[in-house]
């Protein structure tokens, strides 16, 4: 798991990370939010955020923002704590959406890019652009509360992205989008990313987490655990290989594997789902496939996101 | 607080004003309360010319040219007066003391009325009784005069049987600029403790808080309402004034402007000690509609006092409990303009109690800062006020 080693350090070098999390605790009564989380995140990367509900994951995202206090750890930002200067160049989108009702959309972008030390000329330019580049041009005066729900939502993007954050924080982005919202805001955060943006976001459904991370943290009880590149942890720890030979509905030839190059995990109708031995040549097993019969599938097989999830958390997402 | 601090608080006060300012609600409380304060003023003018006949009694002789200086007097002011006589002066003082008469006049040796205002001339009663006494005097000074009484000067004595006490304009006055203080209060600080409940429902305090700190948007908040407070609190003072001015207003005479200038520095002292107190308030709820039963306990003290201040409006001393309050911050600004207006207190008690307030300010804005801070993020049930106060700085 190739950025779990680099997080906890402190020193490492500020190109690779951007933000970290560290040691970070906080209980709510008895209830245990955060449990010493920590996780960094590369520079200009989509970096999934995932665990169960209550796992916290919001508690941690709004302790980035300092809405939460903290009981121990630290957050960093290029390899600095954050002080509330550096977070004003932040931006983001609560679990909770919060905006003014009755505040037309224009000013109410305006105003919040003005909190975030814009001055006010460049804050209305930001705001007109934003609103067009998510398809809301014409509804400038609009009050908030005219528009369709996934119009507010809109909105709530805008004003997390107002002004040109550095590092973007967003708690379910995705909850309540209609499938043309998630295509836009999939695009947006890939454009963000691009431009060298830090983009990190929590959410439920891990089939699009799979499609837009490059990497992924899990946590569970308040602690990480499993985060790397989504590609890594679908490989997991041990290779798996999916075989099907010709007339063999029961897989009966990989019975007959060493356990020492492979073990049977699973056999779905004749396709014979095979962990692979540390160190094992994935080529044995092919051979002893061939020699039972015509091979008709011979794959690595990986594992689906929510697998890992299920696998380490002992929940559905 | 550097420029920066400033620079944030002031966008977040600019955004109350523009909000609230051109709201149909601002609009129509203004015309409403303006509406009101020029028929306060209006209404009594135009009352005092069709006011009741005075009736005016007379003691002693010549009656003939008694009668004519009473008749001149009510001609000069503009009352239509009854000439009656009386027998003796004790028969015509108890005419007075029942209220059967306005006026006597007492041959040509004084003027008596019931009471004397402290401010003399600008009584309610269109000042009719000096009017007699200077028609009388003018008149003695040209007739028939003993020697030497033109050194007593040329009017005649105006006695009362009661002592003297604040004019009745006077104390309305005072009553004009209790009910403004009270009203501006308890109108902007609700909408303060609603602005805030607003803030926590919608949950846009954490887009907020992101960027500005807890203590930033209090302030910007209460000093943005505030600006809109003293401007409507401004336009109706001068509403008052000007108004009464052109209409000939006893209410705009004699010590009222110093009664509004008391008013105003309590008003301006009062909305600073209460509008923290109605924020935090706010932010102990997570929903708007929850706000009214939080703001009621900050209210009470301001709902006493005001109660209590028709006691003193209308009594002719203000009692011991009601003078205390005057020194007590919470109940002091509705408490000291009505002292005040009504003469119960000097002006350098009403200095004292306005550094009493502002001392209080200092201690109530800290404490309410302390709990929004604490509260403003807090959601799910009502936040107790003895959870937040108990905790120590880690909140």
């Amino acid at each position: 798991m190739t950025a779990a080693s680099t997080a906890a350090s402190p020193e490492v070098a500020s190109r690779e990370v951007s933000l970290e999390l560290i040691g970070l605790s906080r209980r709510f009564g008895s209830v245990v939010a955060l449990d010493g989380l920590t996780f960094s995140v590369p520079p200009g990367e989509v970096f999934g955020f995932l665990g169960p509900n209550g796992a916290g994951k919001t508690t941690a995202m709004r302790a980035i923002f300092g809405v939460v206090a903290l009981e121990a750890g630290q957050v960093r930002w290029q390899g600095q704590p954050v002080t509330e200067q550096v977070r004003r160049r932040f931006g983001y989108m609560p679990e909770e959406r919060g905006l003014y009702p009755s505040m037309q959309i224009l000013e109410q972008l305006e105003y919040l890019g003005r909190l975030h030390d814009m001055m006010a000329t460049a804050a209305r330019g930001a705001a007109r652009h934003w609103i067009e580049r998510l398809g809301l041009a014409g509804r400038e005066s609009a009050k908030l509360e005219a528009l369709s729900h996934g119009n507010q939502q809109r909105v709530q993007l805008a004003a997390a992205l107002m002004h040109d954050p550095e590092l973007l924080v967003l708690d379910e982005p995705f909850a309540g989008l209609d499938p043309g919202g998630v295509d836009d805001m999939t695009e947006i955060l890939a454009e963000r990313a691009r431009a060298g943006v830090t983009v990190l976001f929590s959410s439920h459904q891990l089939d699009l987490v799979e499609h837009i991370c490059e990497a992924v943290a899990i946590i569970h009880r308040g602690r990480v655990v499993a985060q790397g590149a989504v590609s890594d942890l679908e490989r997991g720890d041990r290779p798996r290989l999916a075989v099907r030979v010709a007339g063999d509905q029961a897989g009966g030839w990989a019975r007959q594997l060493d356990p020492g190059v492979a073990s049977v995990e699973q056999v779905n109708s004749g396709l014979v789902l095979l962990a692979l031995a540390p160190g094992a040549d994935s080529q044995k097993v092919l051979d002893a496939a061939r020699a039972a019969g015509a091979v008709e599938h011979f794959s690595f097989a990986s594992r689906r996101l929510s697998e890992v999830f299920r696998d380490v958390t002992g929940e559905e997402a | 607080m550097n420029k920066k601090w400033i620079r944030l608080t002031a966008i977040v006060a600019e955004r109350e004003i523009r909000q609230r300012g051109r709201s149909r609600a601002f609009a129509v409380s203004t015309i409403v309360l303006l509406l009101v304060v020029a028929a306060g003023v209006a209404i009594p003018a135009i009352l005092a010319h069709n006011a009741k006949p005075q009736r005016v009694g007379i003691v002693g002789a010549p009656v003939a040219a008694m009668t004519e200086v009473v008749r001149e007097a009510g001609r000069i002011t503009g009352t239509s007066v009854t000439v009656v006589r009386q027998p003796s002066l004790a028969a015509g003082e108890a005419a007075l003391r029942s209220g059967d008469l306005d006026v006597m006049l007492v041959s040509d040796s004084e003027v008596v009325v019931k009471q004397v205002s402290v401010t003399g001339s600008s009584g309610s009663d269109g000042g009719l009784p000096t009017a007699i006494a200077d028609v009388a005097g003018l008149s003695k000074l040209l007739g028939h005069l003993p020697p030497g009484a033109a050194a007593r000067g040329v009017s005649l004595p105006v006695r009362g049987l009661s002592p003297p006490s604040a004019s009745l304009s006077r104390r309305l006055t005072g009553l004009f600029t209790v009910v403004l203080v009270w009203v501006l209060i308890s109108a902007y600080g609700s909408q303060i403790a609603m602005g805030v409940g607003e803030e926590k429902q919608n949950r846009i305090v954490e887009v907020i808080l992101a960027s500005v700190r807890p203590i930033q948007l209090l302030v910007g908040k209460v000093t943005g309402i505030g600006v809109l407070a003293l401007a409507q609190a401004a336009l109706m003072v001068a509403v008052f004034l000007g108004l009464g001015a052109a209409v000939g207003s006893s209410l705009a005479h004699g010590a009222a402007p110093g009664i509004v200038i008391v008013g105003a520095v309590f008003l301006v002292l009062g909305y600073a000690f209460y509008c923290t107190a109605f924020a935090a308030a706010g932010s102990l709820v997570s929903r708007q509609s929850d706000v009214g039963t939080v703001i009621l306990p900050v209210q009470i003290p301001l709902i006493v006092a005001y109660a209590l201040s028709y006691t003193v409006i209308y009594a002719n001393s203000a009692s011991l409990f009601y003078k205390v309050l005057g020194f007590f911050p919470p109940t002091a600004p509705v408490a000291m303009p009505v002292l005040y207006a009504a003469g119960d207190v000097p002006a350098w008690q009403a200095a004292v109690s306005a550094v009493l307030v502002a001392v209080g300010t200092v201690w109530m804005a800290r404490t309410a800062a302390t709990i929004y801070g604490r509260s403003i993020l807090r959601t799910g049930s009502r936040v107790r006020l003895r959870q937040v106060l108990a905790r120590g700085a880690a909140a």
